[in-house]
């Protein structure tokens, strides 16, 4: 990593293109010197991951033999649940893993476990929802008459929830929805949509870390695969989590999704590969050349035919069902991940960006990305005191590292398995601001102080 | 001879196949027939009874998580579970196939592939059909009864507004209005509750009725997916295969780099200058530091059952050890001193009755402070030396999971042992005392062949604990065995899910049961006094 530090990324960005003329020139014997360019100082390695459908990068890097290209021999472990998953990561029993993007930033700036976690590799875009229990959805449809057809309109917002949320407060309990971890994009996800209809869902602060300080709904942690039996069993009454778990709960009959994480912000930036700050210094060479076969995996999940029918995803599925890897039924796991999603028996959708692996420049790893998980965290007091706007910039400088991913990115275009439009080369690492969001609330990276005083329910900072 | 294989069964415990040598023999074949009904036709009965009742019962209890398996189903998980095996290592073998072997298991596959693939593609295209029947079925079949139900909603609310606007219209009267307006608004409302429940229970009904047709099975579609999946599944191991025997194969990769290096070499020869000839230098390096890794890649095999039950035993032999070496010095100690003994008591006591997912937690942090880089610690590379332990891939998973083992199933051999040595017979001690023998002469000529009896009674309940504690901590701590197959297959919730942890049941159980024997063979080979075991 040190090394690609070094040069400014034009300079470099000009040298690719030379070196690919003089591929073209001096034939055979210049592209093994160029495709040997890295020399991994690691070459066997272990990776982890939660049994959900978005850990198909590195299951397919895998499979499909792009880490064996790169001369990586690596061995992919299931994980129990995020907690453990986090300190195997810092604990160097794992070399990398899959991770929830909000897990490198937490950790580094020590909300949670302490310790300096880094990504190079975006890993998806969406791939989440929102599951209740039939009886509280059946509350909502008794409620709401336009939610009680066949295929009701979408998105559906929290608002039918209200009445269920009062009437769980007035004989004094309180709803409980399950979350997979407290920096997780699902916890964010569960709040931003109950906040959207004003239902409270619990302020983080210095001493309440289970986040239920003025809560309407509490939210509770539980590891992906046990959404569907926690369910089952009352614990709590609705969850937020990752595929397949959602249609694993319609399969079973014991719940309904009632909304995607599409529909809550489109196209939000899902899991990261993250790896420790210590194990990316120690090893720069593997850190480019996982990436590198990381990239390519996800090109291969979303590669496309001529009418945008996604060609490999079968085949992804037929892998990731293998029980050593996500192990849910074939059946289960292929309705989201090629592109319809299951909302009622009757009510089946397409929605062919529910998993996006590559497209919209997916995996590179944005600065606004970590900016919008920081807010996140400031908004509901995971981030207990006000920070300056500079410090969400420099903090995600800290976390993000764009230049591993350009230098996997360079080599990959040098030996043709990439284009060039598949990387957004000269960016500031800034998407454009968007009001994609099911309240319509505006996201500029640029500015989070304004974009964490434009909620109604949230922590406010003075400008 | 005859007596000489009685004596085996009994040493074994196999006291049961007594009257099966006896009567080959032809000694009275009345009684051993008689004995033999007792203790092996009975017990087989028992047992088929057993299936029959599970094959019965079992569809009959149906969960939203699916229904308990038949023996039928679990035997297919079994299967299941071997085939994932031996598939894994076949694609193993495959990667390191070379010449003359790889053309032919090449072709073979290729055969079986050719063989296969219209045939997939008809069930996968019946498979189509049949989800694209089913989803036509479902809407037909529940359209009447949606027109049904969104008509009556419609209906209950209109009417629920009616009502509302009447009951305002009473309400409005009984301002200014008289005793018997109030009655009559009182009894109104009270009319409305009554009319809204009903019709709750109505919508109710309906919503049942209707749920029960959306979750009605259909037959044709699990049947097609079934098959397609099968074949689907079997096609991706073989294109894997070809893939392992073709492009991915080690030995192919490896000519492919020498060829590089024989031509970087030649460069190297006709470098033009000095600049270049250091580049291609580098680049000889590379490849050949390349080839030494290569020569040394396997493929990654994910943990199967089998090597995970191997890896379990393992574990736990390793904390039985541990508990051992604990556990019996302590308990001669305790055995030969009343006031040692009264000052662990406490001890004991306190730490038996503590859970193993309380010890693992503590294991854990201590052990993982022992090795803070697992990638590169001098005591994994011990454990990794231990010659039961090659190629287990010991980590502190397995070490904690080991001394958990330990810590929960010292207790018996520790207390056994006090007990052996306390009771030892005064005369022999006295007999000691009088040949004026030293403390370690009485320690392994008198106490401990004394005590041995008790101890190995100690050590066979301690071994049937740690294996059942094991399970535990292999599921709570991640390390690779029968704890975490069972934890990755909970968690995968698939269709398999159930009938897989039957299959665990069965094999742990078996497993207990053989390590359970091997304890009685070694606790009635140091009884000398022929002391019956319980069996």
């Amino acid at each position: 990593m040190n090394h690609s530090r070094l040069a400014p990324i034009s300079p470099r960005h000009l040298f690719s293109h030379a070196a690919r003329f003089a591929l073209a020139a001096f034939g055979l014997a210049a592209a093994s010197i160029a495709s040997a360019q890295l020399s991994p100082e690691k070459t066997e390695l272990k990776f982890g991951f939660i049994k959900l459908t978005d850990c198909a990068p590195i299951v397919i890097a895998k499979e499909k033999g792009f880490f064996r290209d790169e001369g990586l021999s690596v061995e992919v472990i299931a994980q129990p649940n995020w907690k453990t998953l986090l300190d195997n990561v810092i604990s160097g029993n794992l070399d990398g893993a899959h991770m929830l993007s909000g897990q490198p930033i937490a950790a580094t700036i020590g909300v949670g476990t302490q310790a300096h976690i880094v990504t190079a590799f975006t890993m998806d875009l969406n791939g989440n929802g929102i599951t209740v229990s039939n009886d509280i959805w059946e509350s909502m449809q008794l409620e709401d008459i336009d939610l009680d057809t066949p295929e009701p309109m979408h998105p559906i917002s929290a608002n039918a929830l209200r009445p269920v949320v009062d009437e769980y407060l007035s004989s004094g309990a309180k709803l409980q929805m399950g979350m997979v971890f407290p920096v997780s994009t699902h916890n964010y996800e569960i709040r931003y949509w109950l906040a959207a209809a004003g239902i409270h869902p619990g302020m983080y602060t210095a001493t309440d870390i289970g986040g239920r300080t003025d809560a309407e709904v509490e939210l509770s942690v539980t590891p992906p695969p046990m959404m569907p039996t926690v369910l089952e069993a009352g614990n709590i009454q609705g969850y937020c989590v990752g595929e397949p778990w959602n249609q694993q709960a319609v399969a079973k009959g014991i719940g309904v999704p009632v909304t995607t994480n599409y529909d809550i912000w489109k196209n939000n930036p899902e899991k990261v590969f993250g790896v420790s700050k210590a194990w990316a210094d120690a090893n720069p060479d593997t850190h480019v050349a996982v990436v590198k076969a990381l990239i390519r995996a996800g090109k291969w999940l979303d590669a496309a035919d001529a009418d945008g029918t996604l060609i490999n995803r079968e085949e992804a599925v037929r892998i990731l069902a293998q029980p050593n890897y996500v192990g849910a039924d074939y059946d289960v796991i292929k309705n989201s991940m090629t592109g319809t999603f299951i909302f009622q028996k009757t009510d089946v959708r397409e929605m062919p960006d529910f998993n996006v692996f590559f497209k919209y420049h997916a995996t590179y790893p944005w600065y606004s990305d970590g900016i919008w998980f920081l807010t996140q965290m400031r908004r509901w007091g995971q981030i207990t005191e006000t920070k300056s706007a500079d410090w969400y910039h420099e903090t995600v400088k800290d976390i993000y590292l764009p230049d591993v991913y350009l230098a996997a990115a360079e080599l990959l275009l040098e030996d043709g398995h990439i284009a060039k439009e598949d990387v957004p080369w000269d960016t500031d690492g800034y998407k454009p601001a968007t009001d994609e969001f099911i309240d319509g609330n505006l996201f500029d990276a640029r500015d989070p102080i304004a974009y964490i005083n434009s909620f109604e329910i949230g922590n406010k900072d003075p400008i | 001879m005859k007596y000489k294989i009685l004596k085996a069964l009994d040493i074994a415990g196999l006291q049961v196949f007594d009257p099966v040598v006896r009567l080959c023999y032809g000694e009275e074949p009345k009684v051993q027939l008689q004995k033999i009904g007792q203790f092996i036709i009975i017990p087989i009965i028992t047992f088929i009874l057993f299936l029959i009742f599970w094959d019965y019962a079992g569809p009959r209890h149906t969960t939203k998580s699916g229904e308990v398996p038949t023996p039928a189903v679990v035997r297919d998980a079994a299967v299941g579970v071997l085939t994932f095996h031996e598939r894994e290592n076949i694609k193993g073998e495959d990667l390191l196939r070379s010449g003359p072997q790889r053309d032919a298991a090449l072709a073979e596959v290729e055969a079986r592939i050719t063989e296969l693939e219209p045939i997939a593609k008809t069930a996968a295209a019946e498979l189509k059909e049949t989800e694209l029947a089913a989803r036509e079925h479902l809407k037909s079949s529940t359209a009447e009864i949606n027109a049904l139900y969104r008509a009556k909603r419609l209906e209950f609310r209109d009417a629920a507004k009616e009502r509302q606007t009447e009951l305002k219209v009473l309400a409005d009267k009984t301002i200014d209005g008289t005793e018997a307006d109030r009655v009559t608004l009182l009894e109104a409302v009270a009319a409305d509750r009554v009319q809204s429940a009903a019709e709750t229970e109505e919508v109710q009904r309906l919503r049942d009725e209707r749920s029960a047709i959306e979750n009605a099975k259909y037959p044709p579609l699990i049947a097609a997916r079934q098959t397609s999946n099968a074949l689907e599944e079997e096609l991706q191991f073989l294109r894997k295969r070809r893939d392992f025997l073709t492009g991915e194969n080690r030995d192919l990769k490896i000519t492919e780099v020498e060829t590089k290096l024989a031509g970087l070499e030649s460069d190297l020869a006709s470098a033009a200058d000095g600049a270049a000839a250091l580049k291609i230098a580098t680049s000889i390096q590379r490849e050949q530091d390349n080839l030494a890794t290569l020569g040394e890649s396997t493929y990654s095999k994910p943990w199967t059952l089998p090597a995970q039950i191997d890896r379990s035993v393992r574990c736990v032999f390793v904390g039985f050890i541990v508990a051992s070496l604990i556990a019996i010095p302590l308990g001669i100690l305790c055995g030969l001193s009343r006031i040692f003994m009264a000052a662990i008591t406490p001890l004991i006591s306190l730490f038996k009755p503590v859970s193993p997912i309380v010890w693992l937690p503590i294991i854990f942090i201590i052990v993982g402070g022992f090795i803070p880089d697992p990638s590169d610690s001098a005591l994994l590379d011990i454990f990794n030396a231990i010659p039961g332990l090659a190629g287990m891939d010991v980590n502190p998973a397995f070490i904690a999971s080991a001394l958990t083992v330990a810590m929960c199933s010292l207790w018996p051999t520790l207390v056994n042992t006090a007990l052996g040595v306390a009771s030892i017979d005064k005369d022999h001690l006295n007999v000691a005392r009088v040949l004026r023998l030293g403390f370690f002469a009485r320690l392994f000529k008198i106490v401990i062949p004394s005590a041995l009896p008790l101890m190995f009674a100690g050590l066979r309940i301690s071994l049937g604990v740690g294996w059942m504690v094991l399970i535990a901590a292999e599921l709570l701590s991640s390390s690779e065995g029968i704890g975490k197959f069972v934890w990755d297959m909970f968690n995968n919730g698939s269709s398999q899910t159930f009938a897989q942890m039957f299959v665990v049941v069965f094999v742990v159980g078996a497993i207990g049961l053989l390590l359970d024997r091997i304890m009685i063979v070694l606790q009635r080979l140091v009884s000398f006094d022929g002391a019956p075991t319980a069996l």
